[in-house]
């Protein structure tokens, strides 16, 4: 090993920046973070798919053969997919914090909670929308269902939002309960009831889409989802410092 | 020599629990005996002399664990956890029980156990969301981060529940005119009001006795801070 | 605004309870700017209790904590800038290379992160050969390196080491004791918790031994070893 001089300390770089350039910097470093773990752990991503695709496949056996049944739900079996499917991914997000206790050297750096959240937060939300091509695509077999190019582009913006929607509570609940035992039970316990609207309002829509909208809800489905994230998206930032930080 | 009731030391919520008694005690002979049978539904409307303060108490416990969760992630008092844990099992109770009452109702009205009525199922989607809330307590240990972590999962049930309901709403409407004074008849509107205070009352009993329990369950794990020890001369 | 009269870091009747028991009570310890002071005691004695109190990591249960004047938990965004704090933990990404490692840390600190910015760096912790490795498969003595290297970055005015000489070979234990020399020649605080008396006491100033989570003993540093035993024998 070379010898090594000690240390000589230059003056400090923390730059007095604007609070909300730094604030968006550090959401930018976390995401990008994230995707490189995501990335490198990639065999996950294909196994949450493949998991996702089973969930698609069982619905067809529970429901039936029959195609009309199956292309009358098949916007509540994929979006049902979407929801088993994020929790897995939720809690593998904050898995990789807690090995050797990342995360608290990132509040020590220290790198604003919030910051953290959204970072977190758009990372699930993109490792969600990746799952919809393959979904889609499948439930497009399964089911019977054609999607022509508007079809598939509305659909993929409500698949945005659903899984917006998701993400925002999920990673503030997947950082309180990837502490504790039980947390395979408890996160899906508290996340499902909480994201009713969410589940909801992108079966209502996606519906819409796939089979006509005569009345033209479609836009009322949506902006409602649109709330909802906005919502959630907004509090589960101002919240998650709390959770976050030990007592 | 004859033992004297030590009435000054009798808690308070004793005391407007036996008020809530009475009042429920009076309300429910005028709403079973005195106020006349709805005229569609007949004897069988007179569940509403509990669903619906039930409902309205339920949904009180739960707006008043809201403000106490907002209140204990400024202040962290022990106090203020205890109260909105309290009011948190208040809810859940009320709203337990509310779901029971809708459910014969709707057997009575609809001939079905359970029928996706808005409020129904809003209420189904409330107790879930608080009951998770309960679940999550449970599991953590530490008192600190049970206080802090049960005010945030309680925050963001709460929030929740405004969208359930207009989601729910636009998804499925079995009407169910709500039963707000003005449309429900005068000779019904006096039981309907003596129970929903008489519910408050037993609520608050009960939010109040859950507190005593959270705060000497919190002291019992408390430990004085040791006596200051000499240093030992350098 | 850079604190240079206010001190380092300043506890006063600092207390902590876990469930229980009480890890650390009546703690009163300051530390001025560019001291450096060793924190020395048993295992269970609270050395890494006070440590986490200090950087904010855990909320006192009586007491207050300050560093340069900023309360530790009440401001804690601001009182990690001046804090470093080397742990047991590495809080490392096991699937990030070391190179990858330091860009993270440097960008979040809003320091040029550049390769060219980086690479001297590693150069300095002789982890160049190993800067395009994970860190999953580190040795202790790597993950070590990488942690001071953080500290650095940082460029903190004061610095936190929970047990720095631990799982590590000579010459990785000869590099810690480098780098707090250069922290001391460079006027960073240095609160030092070892049970490595002797090699740690020459690196500090005074010392200050903890003993069933209070203050039993403080003098001058080259005195721990000597007293050590007595102190501790005590209750």
């Amino acid at each position: 090993m070379s010898q090594l001089t000690a240390p000589t300390l230059t003056s400090p770089a923390r730059a007095e920046a604007g609070f909300l350039r730094v604030l968006a910097g550090q959401t930018v470093t976390v995401l990008r973070k994230d995707l490189l773990l995501e990335w490198r752990g990639r065999s996950r991503l294909l196994s949450v798919m493949l998991f996702g695709l089973v969930t698609l496949a069982l619905f067809s056996f529970a429901v039936g053969p029959d195609s009309a049944n199956l292309r009358a739900g098949a916007s509540g079996f994929l979006v049902l997919a979407l929801l088993l499917s994020s929790t897995l991914a939720l809690s593998e997000s904050f898995r990789l914090e807690h090995e050797q206790r990342a995360i608290e050297g990132l509040l020590l750096l220290p790198v604003d909670p919030t910051a953290i959240y959204y970072g977190k937060a758009l990372g699930n939300t993109i490792f969600l929308c990746l799952l919809a091509p393959v979904l889609m695509w499948v439930a497009m077999v399964l089911y019977a269902v054609e999607f022509g190019a508007l079809t598939l582009v509305k659909m993929l913006g409500l698949w945005v939002l659903a899984a917006a929607g998701l993400s925002a509570p999920g990673t503030l609940y997947a950082a309180m309960t990837s502490r504790l035992r039980s947390q395979d039970v408890l996160l899906p316990l508290l996340l499902f009831p909480l994201v009713i609207p969410v589940l909801l309002g992108s079966v209502k829509a996606m519906d819409l889409v796939m089979t006509g909208d005569p009345m033209s809800q479609l836009r009322s489905w949506s902006l409602m989802l649109l709330a909802f994230d906005v919502i959630y998206w907004s509090l589960c930032g101002v919240l998650f410092q709390h959770a976050i930080e030990d007592p | 020599m004859t033992q004297r009731i030590p009435w000054a030391r009798i808690s308070w919520e004793h005391w407007v629990a036996g008020c809530g008694l009475a009042l429920l005690l009076v309300g429910t002979y005028v709403g079973l005996f005195v106020a006349p049978p709805e005229r569609h539904m007949g004897d069988v409307q007179r569940i509403m002399y509990v669903h619906v303060p039930s409902a309205w108490n339920g949904l009180l416990c739960y707006t008043g664990a809201f403000v106490a969760a907002i209140v204990v992630l400024w202040t962290s008092r022990p106090k203020w956890d205890a109260a909105m844990v309290g009011m948190i099992e208040a809810g859940v109770v009320l709203n337990a029980l509310l779901l029971v009452q809708g459910s014969i109702w709707a057997r009575a009205t609809w001939g079905v156990w359970w029928d996706w009525d808005v409020r129904l199922t809003t209420s189904l989607v409330m107790l879930l969301l608080f009951a998770g809330v309960m679940a999550l307590r449970s599991f953590v240990e530490d008192a600190e981060r049970r206080t802090t972590w049960t005010a945030i999962a309680t925050i963001v049930s709460f929030v929740d529940v405004p969208l359930v309901y207009f989601c729910v709403r636009w998804w499925r409407s079995l009407h169910q005119v709500q039963s707000t004074p003005e449309t429900v008849d005068r000779a019904m509107v006096l039981p309907l009001r003596m129970n929903a205070v008489a519910f408050l009352l037993l609520a608050i009993w009960f939010a109040a006795r859950r507190a005593r329990l959270e705060l000497a369950l919190r002291r019992r794990d408390e430990v004085a801070v040791p006596e200051r020890r000499e240093l030992v001369h350098a | 605004m850079t604190p240079t009269t206010t001190p380092a870091l300043e506890a006063r009747d600092v207390a902590r309870r876990f469930g229980r028991h009480w890890a650390l009570a009546h703690l009163d310890l300051t530390v001025e700017p560019g001291e450096s002071v060793l924190l020395a005691g048993p295992n269970g004695s609270g050395k890494t209790t006070f440590l986490r109190l200090a950087a904010g990591l855990y909320r006192a249960t009586h007491g207050t904590l300050s560093v340069f004047g900023r309360d530790v938990r009440a401001e804690r965004q601001t009182s990690r800038r001046f804090l470093s704090l080397v742990s047991h933990d590495a809080y490392l990404y096991p699937r990030l290379t070391a190179l990858e490692t330091v860009r993270v840390w440097a960008r979040l600190l809003g320091r040029p992160a550049r390769d060219a910015d980086l690479m001297p760096l590693l150069d300095e912790v002789d982890l160049t050969a190993a800067g395009g490795q994970p860190v999953g498969g580190f040795s202790a003595g790597m993950r070590k390196r990488l942690t001071l290297l953080r500290s650095r970055l940082e460029g903190s005015r004061l610095v936190l080491l929970d047990e720095p000489f631990a799982a590590l070979d000579v010459p990785g234990q000869k590099l810690v004791e480098r780098w707090i020399a250069g922290f001391r020649r460079d006027g960073v605080a240095v609160v030092l918790a070892s049970h490595s008396l002797e090699q740690a006491a020459r690196l500090c100033d005074r010392a200050v031994v903890l003993h069933h989570g209070q203050k039993a003993w403080q003098g001058a540093a080259a005195d721990v070893v000597s007293r050590f035993e007595e102190v501790t024998c005590r209750n």
